[in-house]
């Protein structure tokens, strides 16, 4: 049986690449695909904690993440396809509008 | 307010009012020769009051609080009326009327606006030198002091586009501040040492033999450098001969009759002080008659008339402090009350000259008598007066004077002060035969003055003879009884001068370039004012403005420096904070990455 | 050795390799693939914490929806084919670093919490329980989960409308 901390490590692990991806990855996609392993990890975290708390609260909200990281991604898609109907690149080096 | 007080405050307050109506209304001191007659009318009710005090023969103080205090007020203002004071009342407000009828002649040619600037400045002395020989401590006295060292400046510096006068100006106040420094340090001591500045009580505490305070010779001494500054004593006598640059009523005003004589006044009015520290008032006396040498010396080789008449006051000046020096403080005050009379008559004298012939070297007039016979006259007049030559008013104070001297035993100022007598009726008659008698030079229509000019001389010189009529009659009145052989003496020496310079000038008997190359030293000394001018201006020029450029170099370099690098450093860390707003979202989230980092490193350490 | 045990050891090996893949690969569809991947196998790890309602809802939001989505975008943006993989990504080592760092913070926190103990007995049925909760105590918040879930619509199709 493994035990708690072995599940918690692996989400650990799977956000620190997540993280990785993030902050590497040039094209604004990729670093959506980044952010998708991230919140994956949480879940697993979330789910872990449930089930070893015999709490029932962290499935529901692990559902509710997942729903919401659906949203999250159909509309960051759809602003990256909006930006790349403009300045013809999805390059994450190039869009420094708010540059200072 | 007693009835004794109201007419002094009004001798004070009619020049003040004038002096405000005039500077703040601008449109009547634009208008020129009105602002005059404003001023000539304040001023005429002033004598009057003068007038009525003196011959009333007032006496009383009277003072407001201006520090209060627990224990009595610290400082006040206020009047005192005096025979001494009184005098000098009729004697500023006289001599201002007749200034200021005469400029109106004078200064006819300025611009309105100028005249009337001129005329407010006039005002502002008047009141100032009132509220100086009204004080009754020395606080207001010396607040009065700097006002009239103000008006001063302001006056000589009148014509202010000509640069020698504004330099003259500049000096004056320089070498007048000079001593004020030595005065006001006297005066805090003393009042820290006694706890007043109010003369009443100063004078009963000497009385009481209550003022054996350690170190009274030195506050005597520095409130004497007052003094010394303000009535050309050496070695601050320097600023009075360029002083001449002013207008000559002015030079006629405040450096013969008024303002230098403040200095007189000021050891006379505390002379019980003063007879506290014999030793001092020894010092006054030499410097005093070494004064008086020195000067004439320098007037017997000066070819610009002012001039001339300048270092005669300094002379003159130098004869008061001695008296003063000498115990005979009286003798000094009466021979300041004649010198300011006839000194002004013979500076607007002077004033008539240089208006008629349109410069003020003697050397190019000549023969004056005959196109100018009335202004001749009173110069005579005036030049008698000063030479010491009886009936006139000079010969009465002039004597007193020695014989305060020699009662004192003081042989050494005693010598040189006869020494100047001889010297001044020299020099004078000089001016007198080089200006009026001789040939006449061509180029110029000579002519008298208006009567605007004239009356005030005739006034003065009619003055003159009256006061030595009277003199003559009523007695001098000293205290001690004058040596028998010090009249005879004295005319004797005046006719010695006269002789000396009817043969050398008149007559041509005696070459004057011969004598001088006999006198060679002296003279190459007394043309370049024995040096004493570029000393000053050596040492003005080597401390004061190598000072003035290193506090120039610290502000510009270390002050200004500091705030440079500061904003130099504030915008260059600006830049380089800039460049973490790289606009780039994945830059951002190496931040939020950085800030994890560091709370779960915290959130680590706290929990050990 | 339970089955359990090597379930384990073999989906987390799955997890991690096809995770790595996603943020190393340079042809981003292979990307997407490996999420895939990585999807699925997360809902495998669901399973083995007994709960399957979560393992399908997993599959078919995740594995199924978002995959759909992204594989459309980057269809619609175009640069499939990458370069090598020093052009896909930039500043490797900085990241690897922050994100080792990462790593390391939070298993210090894990291994250092008490939660040894061995996982207690399975006494509810969850899938009906997460039912009564979401229409029970959640109630509210399933509504507004709808309600959000509306704006994305919208918003994603305001967003990405063509321009006339």
């Amino acid at each position: 049986m493994m035990g708690l901390p072995a599940y918690l490590v692996l989400g650990a692990l799977v956000f620190s690449i997540g993280l990785f991806g993030v902050l590497t990855r040039r094209n604004a996609v990729g670093i959506l695909l980044g952010i998708e392993l991230m919140l994956n990890a949480v879940n697993i975290n979330l789910v872990a904690f449930a089930r070893f708390n015999g709490d029932l609260t962290g499935l529901v909200f692990t559902l509710f993440t997942i729903s919401i990281t659906v949203a999250e991604v159909a509309v960051g898609l759809a602003i990256v396809i909006a930006i790349f109907r403009v300045r013809r690149t999805v390059e994450a080096d190039r869009l420094d509008l708010l540059r200072g | 307010m007693s009835s004794n007080a109201w007419l002094p405050l009004l001798v004070l307050g009619m020049p003040f009012a004038a002096f405000l109506l005039l500077a703040v209304v601008a449109p009547l001191r634009r208008s020129g020769p009105r602002a005059g007659l404003v001023s000539i009318g304040a001023m005429a009710i002033a004598l009057a009051g003068a007038l009525t005090v003196w011959v009333e023969g007032f006496v009383g103080e009277t003072t407001w609080a201006w520090i209060p205090a627990d224990g009595g007020p610290i400082a006040t203002v206020g009047l005192l009326v005096d025979p001494l004071s009184n005098a000098m009342l009729v004697l500023v407000t006289l001599v201002s009327l007749l200034v200021q009828i005469y400029s109106l002649a004078y200064l006819g040619d300025e611009r309105p606006a100028s005249l009337g600037r001129y005329y407010t400045y006039q005002s502002l002395f008047a009141f100032s030198m009132l509220g100086l020989v009204l004080a009754p401590g020395f606080l207001q006295m010396f607040v009065f002091w700097e006002l009239v060292g103000l008006c001063s400046y302001l006056l000589i510096g009148y014509w202010y586009e000509r640069p020698a006068a504004a330099r003259a100006a500049v000096k004056a106040f320089w070498i007048t501040k000079l001593g004020d420094v030595g005065f006001i340090i006297g005066i805090v001591l003393l009042w820290s040492a006694t706890g007043t500045f109010e003369f009443t009580d100063l004078f009963e505490k000497a009385q009481e033999h209550a003022l054996a305070i350690t170190g009274l010779p030195t506050i005597m001494f520095l409130i004497y450098l007052g003094a010394v500054g303000k009535s050309a004593q050496f070695p601050l006598h320097v600023w009075l001969p360029d002083a001449m640059e002013g207008p000559t009523p002015v030079s006629a005003l405040i450096h013969a009759a008024t303002m230098v004589t403040a200095g007189v006044y000021m050891v006379t009015r505390t002379e019980p002080l003063f007879a506290l520290v014999p030793e001092v008032l020894t010092l006054i006396a030499w410097v005093g008659a070494f004064t008086a040498l020195l000067a004439a010396t320098m007037a017997c080789v000066e070819g610009d008339i002012k001039r001339v008449l300048a270092y005669s006051t300094v002379s003159q000046l130098g004869y008061m402090m001695a008296a003063a020096g000498a115990g005979a403080a009286y003798a000094g005050f009466l021979h300041l009350l004649t010198h300011g009379l006839f000194k002004a008559l013979l500076f607007l004298a002077a004033g008539a000259v240089i208006h008629a012939v349109g410069t003020n070297d003697i050397f190019r007039m000549g023969g004056l008598f005959r196109a100018m016979p009335q202004t001749g006259i009173v110069f005579v007049v005036g030049t008698l007066a000063l030479a010491g030559v009886p009936p006139l008013a000079g010969f009465f104070s002039k004597e007193a004077v020695l014989g305060g001297v020699w009662e004192a035993d003081l042989t050494g100022p005693f010598l040189m002060l006869a020494l100047t007598a001889l010297l001044t009726a020299f020099y004078m008659f000089r001016v007198v035969f080089v200006t009026f008698f001789g040939r006449a030079h061509a180029g110029g229509h000579p002519h008298e003055a208006p009567w605007l000019m004239r009356g005030p001389l005739w006034l003065l010189a009619a003055l003159t003879v009256a006061v030595g009529v009277r003199l003559a009659l009523v007695g001098a009145g000293g205290q001690e009884e004058t040596p028998a052989w010090l009249a005879p003496l004295s005319i004797g020496l005046a006719a010695a001068g006269f002789a000396l310079a009817w043969a050398m000038y008149q007559r041509g008997a005696i070459d004057p370039a011969r004598v001088a190359a006999g006198l060679a030293p002296l003279d190459y000394l007394a043309r370049r004012r024995y040096g004493l001018d570029a000393l000053y201006t050596g040492l003005y020029r080597g401390f004061i403005l190598a000072f003035s450029r290193l506090i120039g170099w610290i502000d510009r370099y270390l002050v200004d420096g500091v705030l440079n690098v500061l904003t130099a450093l504030t915008l260059r860390a600006g830049d380089r904070l800039r460049r973490i707003q790289s606009g780039r979202a994945q830059d951002y989230v190496y931040g939020v990455a950085f800030g994890v980092l560091l709370l779960i490193v915290w959130a680590q350490l706290w929990r050990q | 050795m339970t089955l359990e045990t090597v379930g384990f050891w073999v989906v987390a090996a799955v997890l991690l390799a096809s995770s790595l893949a996603v943020v190393l690969t340079p042809n981003l569809f292979h990307a997407v693939l490996y999420l895939a991947a990585a999807l699925v196998a997360t809902g495998v790890v669901f399973l083995l914490l007994d709960q399957p309602f979560l393992f399908a809802v997993q599959l078919l939001l995740y594995a199924g929806g978002v995959v759909t989505i992204v594989v459309f975008a980057i269809m619609l943006t175009e640069r499939l084919v990458g370069e090598r993989i020093a052009q896909t990504s930039r500043h490797l080592v900085n990241g690897a670093l922050v994100s080792a760092a990462v790593f390391v913070g939070i298993a210090g926190f894990l291994l250092q919490a008490p939660i040894g103990a061995p996982r207690p007995a399975q006494t509810v049925d969850t899938t009906a329980a997460i039912g009564r909760a979401l229409v029970g105590s959640f109630a509210v918040t399933l509504e507004l989960l709808g309600v959000l879930l509306v704006a994305a619509l919208l918003g994603a199709l305001y967003l990405a409308r063509s321009e006339e």
